[in-house]
């Protein structure tokens, strides 16, 4: 093996100072050769980040403090210890040795600048060029991470250009003086499904042809699977396990791991299984209990047609000149007991579908029956007691909850509001509904802060519980939680599911989630239903081109599948603004089998 | 260009706008200019006699429409404090003030943007609470009080700039600044220390973000990361209130310019105001409302130069 580029020795990073120091990295070792990517895994809080910063003494921007360790460099002219170099060292080696990417492409470019300036400032900077130089350099660059129209990209602010454009923007930056060792920071948890497995290939590509060191750090197990060479653990700041990623997967050895990799949806792994189950974590010794469909199932959520639009308005005046095409003529049925997923990329509509449902936005036209009632012709008293029936959850649970308030009296709120209960009454339903989440009842007194993610959300699933709805619409209900809590509040949902004949609309991003929990899927394509069907024909035998990609693109949390040995290229979503003169064709479908429906392309 | 277009369209619906409501609340007021002219005992015939020869019994919207067409042609009426035209009085004390203006505001500027800068950088820290503090001092404190402490200290005290008076830049250049300084510093140290609280307030909102992380991970220098990747995304923001206090400034140089002794608009406006000019109010109202409204599309087509997402808008 050849000698590492990096080697981190007993690092140790504290934030803040006297009796409120916060200890995020307690003692980490590693290192990290060339050609070689690391990825370090972890939960929110485990420490995987201020590591990363730490090897770019970025983290003292954020008031950490590296208390210990040694961040041994290998430079062409010796060896630097980064944790003890001083400014000037450190200026020369970020963005020269050390690249980085971040996260969020659309906030890591600088607004007001061109795309030419923030590329060749690093190069101007550290290799000396000219300005034709840089921006000859500069244009390479563009060309190496394959941005369509580089020439014309380099004229151009960050907004004119998509988020996985931008993302290779950063990555074009962070390469742009050839640094032997690449440090990228979730990458790509803010983009699609089909943007990741590009970003992916592309990083793999640059490794491979640069020979350069990748510390790759995510949250995200099937990347680690699709990326990672070595795979380092960290748990609350400490490395729990270390080794080869087919090791890792295939014989993980650390408790923390072990539960880790058990709470990872595959893609793949529900097939010739005939319902959804929950999965099985470590510490759960119950057989999961398949969640078998009723042989007659009766409907209890009709769509038809549902259409909803956005207007656009513009000029002096705001008048409206253009609609945003968001959900378009969209059919499904959902059944008592059952979970119906939505799932597509970001804007495809499948937010907007569900809240259409509910008519928290009002829908151009089509109709929503259910259990027999259209929700669109409802009158607004009547719509409210409808809403008694359908329930919501919502993607971030720091939001959905009002900082103000009592647990107890949030999740009361909906039967005082619709007068089911009072008094002593309210206080043992509240009570109840809290064991029925798994929540201790001494959180009643509580207010949100004082609760992790999982448990918030476990709050507003028994706020939408309170009135014994029939159907919950869950829009991308365990997207913002940690891998291990987002399998508990599935399994919550499951077995909710199973007690209390709950329907489910899940609309989410991720398929192999909506593999675990579905027992019909429709997978969603700029406003239409481009595919519906029983689980497993959507998952076995897809036949909508889109539905290919989506499962082509999804990362495999298993080793032995990988995907990104070729650049991958994606036809990009076009946009779903039309002008008002715009007249959409009805959506058509082919029938392959009984319930397996596929969009008619349109010639 | 279309985005041009549609900015000159609104000022020009707003100046219309403020010249109705100018017009009409003159008008509403008690006592018209006959009276003014003529005073509370004079003859009824006369004054009758007066008004029907000064149109003050044509409708109101006959009487607007003179007025209005005056003002476009260069007409503005005659003063009845000054007895002069009103159209050049009214140009000359503009030029008074325009100088006090953008003296305050360049002091203002000069100052608050470093020291927001500053203090944004040395979030939570010492740096931070002295500029805080200061600045909130400047916010408390009325412009009157700054003025009479600058006469104090440096017109009797150290002897170095004249307490009160105005000269014309035109006459003498050195000299106007020297008589327009105590008075701009005066109205400069309360924009200050808003400008200042403005600066901080939206630099720290931009050193958090990640392109700032970006670009100290490119190996820039602290010095280039704040004064250019920060400030460029600041400075819109900060200029877009600087414009906004314009119209601030035009309310408190009435105070500042009296107390100074200052001829100028501000000076104009009250000596209108205390003798009942109503052709003079009129006049200056609307000036003020113009300057203002000027000012603010400046800052906006600046806006334009400094932030690209505003272009494509």
């Amino acid at each position: 093996m050849t000698d590492p580029i990096v080697t981190l020795d007993r690092l140790r990073v504290t934030f803040g100072a006297g009796d409120a120091t916060v200890t995020a990295v307690k003692d980490v070792s590693f290192s990290i050769a060339p050609g070689e990517t690391v990825c370090v895994v972890g939960e929110s809080g485990s420490g995987k980040s201020v590591t990363s910063l730490s090897l770019m003494r970025l983290v003292e921007f954020g008031g950490g403090s590296i208390v210990d360790g040694r961040l041994t460099l290998m430079r062409p002219d010796g060896a630097v210890d980064l944790a003890q170099a001083d400014t000037a060292t450190m200026r020369g080696i970020r963005g020269h040795d050390i690249g980085m990417i971040f996260q969020e492409p659309m906030t890591s470019l600088n607004p007001v600048f061109t795309i030419e300036r923030q590329l060749t400032d690093g190069l101007r900077l550290h290799l000396g060029l000219s300005a034709a130089a840089a921006r000859d350099r500069a244009l390479a660059l563009l060309k190496e991470v394959r941005i369509p129209e580089p020439e014309r990209r380099l004229k151009q602010y960050p907004h004119e250009l998509s988020g996985g454009m931008r993302q290779r923007v950063v990555i074009a930056i962070a390469m742009a003086c050839a640094p032997r060792l690449l440090i990228a920071d979730e990458p790509t948890t803010a983009l699609d499904v089909t943007i990741q497995a590009e970003i992916l290939a592309l990083i793999n590509r640059l490794k491979r042809e640069k020979g350069m060191a990748v510390m790759f750090i995510t949250h995200d197990m099937a990347v680690v699977a699709q990326i990672a060479d070595r795979v380092v653990v960290m748990y609350r700041g400490d490395v729990v396990e270390e080794g080869p990623v087919a090791d890792i997967f295939a014989n993980p050895k650390a408790d923390y791991t072990k539960a880790l990799l058990a709470a990872v949806p595959r893609l793949g792994e529900m097939r010739g299984k005939p319902a959804p189950e929950p999965l099985r974590l470590v510490g759960d010794d119950r057989a999961p209990q398949p969640l078998t469909p009723a042989a007659n199932p009766e409907p209890l959520l009709e769509v038809n047609h549902l259409t909803t639009y956005f207007p656009v308005r513009g000029g002096p005046l705001r008048r409206h000149i253009a609609n945003i095409h968001a959900v378009e003529d969209v059919s499904f049925t959902l059944n008592k007991g059952e979970t119906l997923s939505l799932v597509g990329e970001s804007g495809c509509g499948k937010s907007s579908c569900g809240r259409s449902i509910l008519r928290l936005v009002e829908p151009a036209s089509g109709s929503v029956i259910l259990d027999r009632k259209d929700v669109l012709d409802q009158n607004p008293r009547d719509l409210r007691r409808l809403r008694r029936d359908m329930q919501m959850i919502f993607q971030d649970p720091f939001a959905s909850l009002n900082p103000y308030m009592r647990l107890s009296a949030q999740v009361a709120e909906p039967l005082r509001n619709f007068g089911l209960a009072a008094g002593s009454e309210l206080t043992d339903r509240v009570a109840a509904l809290f064991d029925r989440v798994d929540l201790p009842r001494s959180y009643l007194r509580r207010f949100p802060h004082e609760l992790s993610g999982g448990q918030r959300q476990r709050v507003a699933i028994a706020r939408a519980l309170a009135v014994n709805p029939k159907l919950i619409i869950a829009d991308e209900a365990v997207s913002a939680l940690d891998v291990s809590v987002q399998a508990q509040v599935l399994n919550l949902m499951m077995e909710l599911q199973a007690d209390l004949g709950l329907s489910f609309l899940f609309i989410s991003h991720d398929m192999a989630v909506v593999e675990r929990v579905s027992h019909h899927v429709a997978v969603m394509y700029l406003g239409r239903i481009v595919e519906i069907g029983p689980r497993a024909a959507i998952f076995e035998n897809p036949q909508h081109a889109y539905t290919r990609t989506l499962l082509r693109a999804v990362p495999i949390a298993d080793p032995g599948t990988r995907k990104l040995d070729s650049d991958l290229s994606f036809t990009p979503i076009p946009s779903p603004m039309h002008d008002l003169t715009y007249r959409p064709a009805p959506s058509t479908y082919d029938t392959v089998a009984p319930g397996h429906l596929v969009l008619r392309e349109n010639a | 260009m279309a985005y041009l277009i549609n900015r000159l369209l609104s000022v020009a619906l707003t100046l219309f706008l403020i010249s109705v409501i100018t017009f009409a609340v003159t008008n509403i007021l008690p006592g018209d200019v006959a009276m003014m002219i003529m005073g509370t005992q004079s003859n009824p015939e006369a004054l009758a006699g007066l008004r029907e020869s000064l149109g003050l019994n044509d409708p109101q919207i006959v009487q607007y429409g003179r007025w209005i067409g005056g003002i476009l042609t260069g007409d503005w009426g005659t003063s009845l404090v000054f007895k002069e035209p009103i159209g050049p009085l009214i140009a000359q004390k503009v030029t008074a003030s325009a100088l006090i203006v953008v003296m305050s505001m360049t002091i203002a500027l000069v100052c608050a943007i470093p020291l927001g800068v500053w203090a944004a950088v040395h979030r939570d820290r010492w740096q931070d609470g002295t500029a805080s503090t200061a600045a909130l001092i400047g916010v408390s404190l009325p412009d009157f009080f700054w003025g009479i402490m600058l006469i104090l200290l440096f017109a009797r005290g150290l002897g170095w700039l004249p307490s009160s008076g105005f000269v014309h830049p035109a006459d003498d250049f050195t000299l106007a600044v020297r008589h327009a300084f105590l008075p701009s510093l005066a109205l400069g140290l309360g924009l200050m220390a808003h400008l200042t609280r403005m600066t901080r307030a939206t630099m720290t909102g931009i050193l958090g973000q990640e392109f700032i992380r970006v670009a100290r991970a490119k190996g820039l220098s602290e010095r280039t990361v704040v004064w250019r990747y920060g400030l460029a995304n600041a400075i819109g923001p900060v200029l877009t209130v600087a414009g906004l206090q314009v119209g601030y400034l035009f309310g408190s140089i009435i105070v500042v310019e009296s107390l100074f002794n200052y001829t100028g608009m501000g000076w104009l406006t009250y000596q209108a105001l205390l003798n009942r000019d109503i052709p003079l109010i009129q006049g200056s109202v609307f000036v003020i409302a113009a300057v203002v409204m000027l000012a603010n599309l400046a800052v906006d087509l600046l806006y334009t130069l400094i932030d690209p997402r505003i272009r494509l808008a």
